[in-house]
């Protein structure tokens, strides 16, 4: 086995000088050492370390599991600010460990994760990354994201009611598990401690849905699903307009502004929508006055307007008007990246940001 | 509570989905939390109707406002302080809070806090330390910094819509408002973050991110793909990696199950099962022929129990799981065997748990979701040294509250 050189020679500083040490403000920074091995969910965690300022080592095993954008595009939003060794070395895996402060792993099941060694791993913090989490009946069950997306109700509620449910397609499962091993681990090494997580994909799926397992509990009542209505708030649904299609979301007190936003202040004592419980009851006849009236206007008036009547309207938008929107390039949301031999591509930054987005020495990232 | 965020501070003033989301993270986690509410944040003493997620219990009682499923179930390991920051001296006490915090987090809309005179500047002269995490909408800047936010508006702004539904030209939303939780888990991530930054600067700050900019970045390969010449497009349950890859249907109404086929062997595997299959057909003949293949698999589903089906795949290694709804996921054997869900609230009621398992967080040290001001007098006393009849007088002057005003 031939490695890259950096990697035979040094590639973690083990003496740091004291120029590594102290940062502009003269404060000690230890910058943390992360090993990253597995799919989307580790390659997650990685990013948001690498974006934090942290030295991110991923460790290619040769497999790439399918994905929902080519690999140039999973390879730059994932792995851009990353440095990748491509082995299957199973004592390198170790040794690397053993160097680091951190160790992201993901596997397709929890004995996988077993044989990798993990377990034996010398890292002080470790993140085990599987489908199921490490124990129970269903640790060594294969999933795909839509298989835990079906397990995890989401499925279940994602479509028309007369239709198969739809599964969601990209990459939320595996970018939520991400996020929140990089919160775990980074609590872990905030509390300076030694640790092992198990982080199972189909219990973050769990511990994010919104309220459809107390509802059935509490109020004995299943959620299913209706298309892009949200249901129980009315209106709430996709409507087509001129030239596109704008989602209104009009929880109970927006429904004043809703009439002025529509121009017919004689919905206010319409006493079929007086109040959301009559709403739901009708339901389709709101919809199909809304749909007639939104149906002759553009996007950009219809934003206008609610805009100045402040109603919560979102716009439906593609890819490329995301690119071009406005707000986010107002906002440095894009960081732009290298292409060999092309034009540089924009990729999202950095969720968040320390200090305002538009006042100097703002920065995407909250790191050092 | 244990854990490692052990003996930090946080000032939740979070409300409906993804504020108090990712503080439940960080409370898990074993923060410090105290929710300051409105009078009114819980609603009013009189509900006109049943809350989205019902009641605990299953009726209103006579506090509706404290048993609101939903707020229960985001809203544990907190203590509850219900103080009108209407009020100067309600602020002048959210400030003295501040002074001995270590996180303000909140999510109203960007002109809220700067409205009331609670900025982030104010906050740093009360707390030169203090981390100030703000989560509006589309952000405190920029162009549509005024506009109302709710997840179920911004998602189709992020290019998902595009990417849902049955066939192109027809967008869909996900109705699940899908912006909050993720959101949410960054916020998480952020204020961790932050405390990490402050360990070694000593520097407090002001931390923002918006709903918007969430969702827009899960979306970032597909936003690569578009700058590289690729078109991503809507395929219903297809997926353009793997075929077969779809939701099929079982024995009876509305039951399915998800079934992905990731790798040449599950192909093999699942053509042993599944009668009429070639496979011979490679990975891109099967993306070509794939209307035909989920015809096959349909055929074999459809007369097979949801759950049994599944069981005979992955048997043979093939990634399938039945299309659970709320009932099926609370008994689902491999969440019961975790103990995902906790029955620690009033009437048992489960609750979903923490996904993150780490030696020294116990569920077992969980508390219940605090009634509105039942913390009123503790707080004010531990962390401000208040004497109790200066909380009993706050109280009688309408500035602390331990239920909402008639």
């Amino acid at each position: 086995m031939v490695y890259p050189y950096w990697i035979t020679k040094q590639t973690w500083k083990t003496q740091l000088t004291d120029e590594d040490l102290v940062n502009e403000h003269g404060h000690l920074v230890v910058m943390d050492k992360v090993l990253e091995i597995g799919g989307y969910a580790a390659g997650y965690c990685g990013k948001l370390f690498a974006a934090s300022g942290a030295d991110v080592v991923r460790l290619d095993r040769g497999e790439r599991p399918p994905a929902w954008a080519s690999a140039k595009a999973m390879d730059l939003f994932l792995h851009s600010h990353k440095r990748t060794v491509v082995s299957s070395d199973l004592d390198l895996l170790a040794s690397l460990a053993a160097k680091a402060d951190v160790l992201i792993c993901e596997t397709n099941t929890a004995d996988e994760l077993d044989q990798l060694g993990f377990d034996r791993c010398k890292t002080p913090v470790k993140v085990a990354l599987t489908p199921f989490g490490r124990t129970g009946p269903k640790a060594n069950w294969r999933a795909s994201a839509s298989v835990l997306l079906a397990n995890g109700g989401y499925t279940h509620l994602i479509g028309e009611p007369d239709r198969e449910p739809l599964s969601l397609p990209g990459h939320y499962l595996e970018f939520q598990t991400g996020a929140l091993a990089f919160t775990a681990a980074n609590s872990a090494r905030w509390a300076n401690q030694s640790t092992q997580i198990d982080l199972g994909q189909l219990e973050t799926l769990m511990s994010l849905s919104q309220f459809t397992t107390v509802r059935w509990h509490c109020a004995g009542e299943l959620r299913s699903r209706h298309g892009s209505d949200f249901w129980f708030v009315v209106p709430s649904q996709l409507f087509a307009c001129a030239d596109g299609w704008v989602y209104l979301n009009i929880v109970p007190a927006f429904w004043d502004p809703l009439t002025v936003f529509l121009e017919q202040p004689e919905l206010l004592i319409d006493p079929r929508f007086e109040n959301n419980d009559l709403r739901m009851v009708n339901r389709d006849v709101l919809h199909a006055l809304i749909a007639t009236e939104l149906a002759h206007q553009s996007t950009d008036e219809l934003l206008r307007k609610a805009e100045s009547c402040r109603i919560p309207l979102g716009v439906v938008l593609s890819f490329e008007q995301v690119l071009a929107d406005p707000h986010l390039q107002a906002r440095q949301f894009w960081q732009t990246l290298p292409v060999d031999n092309s034009e540089p591509v924009y990729t999202p930054a950095y969720a968040f940001l320390q200090g305002n987005a538009l006042e100097p020495g703002a920065k995407r990232g909250v790191s050092w | 509570m244990d854990g490692p965020l052990n003996g930090i501070k946080i000032l939740d003033l979070t409300h409906v989905w993804a504020g108090p989301l990712a503080v439940r993270f960080l409370a898990d986690l074993g923060a410090e939390v105290v929710k300051i509410e409105a009078p009114y944040g819980r609603g009013s003493q009189v509900f006109p109707s049943q809350p989205i997620g019902g009641w605990l219990g299953g009726e209103a009682g006579e506090e509706p406002w404290n048993v609101n499923a939903v707020f229960n179930k985001l809203n544990r390991n907190r203590r509850s302080v219900c103080l009108d920051l209407k009020q100067e001296q309600g602020r002048e006490i959210l400030l003295q809070l501040v002074a001995v915090a270590d996180v303000i987090i909140e999510n109203f809309s960007a002109r809220a806090m700067p409205a009331m005179g609670l900025g982030f500047e104010v906050l740093k002269r009360a707390n030169p330390q203090i981390i100030h995490v703000c989560m509006p909408g589309f952000g405190a800047s920029g162009p549509y910094h005024g506009r109302v936010a709710f997840g179920p508006i911004v998602e189709p702004m992020t290019g998902l819509a595009k990417m849902l539904g049955y066939e192109e030209d027809k967008p869909m939303n996900t109705a699940m408002a899908l912006m909050d939780p993720i959101a949410a888990t960054h916020a998480a991530s952020a204020v961790v973050q932050a405390l990490r930054k402050r360990q070694l600067d000593g520097a407090g700050g002001y931390v923002e991110l918006s709903l918007y900019e969430t969702g827009v970045a899960f979306n970032g390969p597909w936003l690569l793909d578009t700058q590289l010449g690729e078109t991503p497009v809507c395929q219903g349950n297809a997926h353009p990696q793997m075929a077969p890859h779809g939701v099929y249907p079982c024995q009876g109404e509305d039951n399915w199950l998800a079934l992905a086929c990731q790798t040449e062997v599950q192909w093999q595997q699942l053509c042993l099962l599944v009668d009429g299959l070639d496979n011979r057909l490679t990975l891109s003949r099967r993306l070509q022929a794939r209307q035909s293949i989920d015809e096959t698999i349909s055929l074999w589903t459809a007369p097979q129990e949801k759950n049994a089906a599944c069981e005979l795949l992955q048997h043979h290694g093939i990634a399938a799981g039945p299309v659970n709804n709320a009932a099926e996921m609370l008994a689902d054997e491999q969440v019961q065997a975790r103990q995902f869900f906790r029955a620690f609230e009033r009437f048992n009621t489960p609750m979903p748990g923490n996904p993150i398992h780490m030696p020294g967080l116990d569920p077992e040290q969980w508390q219940p979701c605090p009634d509105l001001g039942a913390d009123n007098h503790s707080v004010l006393e531990q962390w401000l040294g208040y004497a109790d009849e200066q909380v009993t007088t706050l109280h009688k002057q309408g500035v602390v509250h331990d239920k909402p005003p008639t």
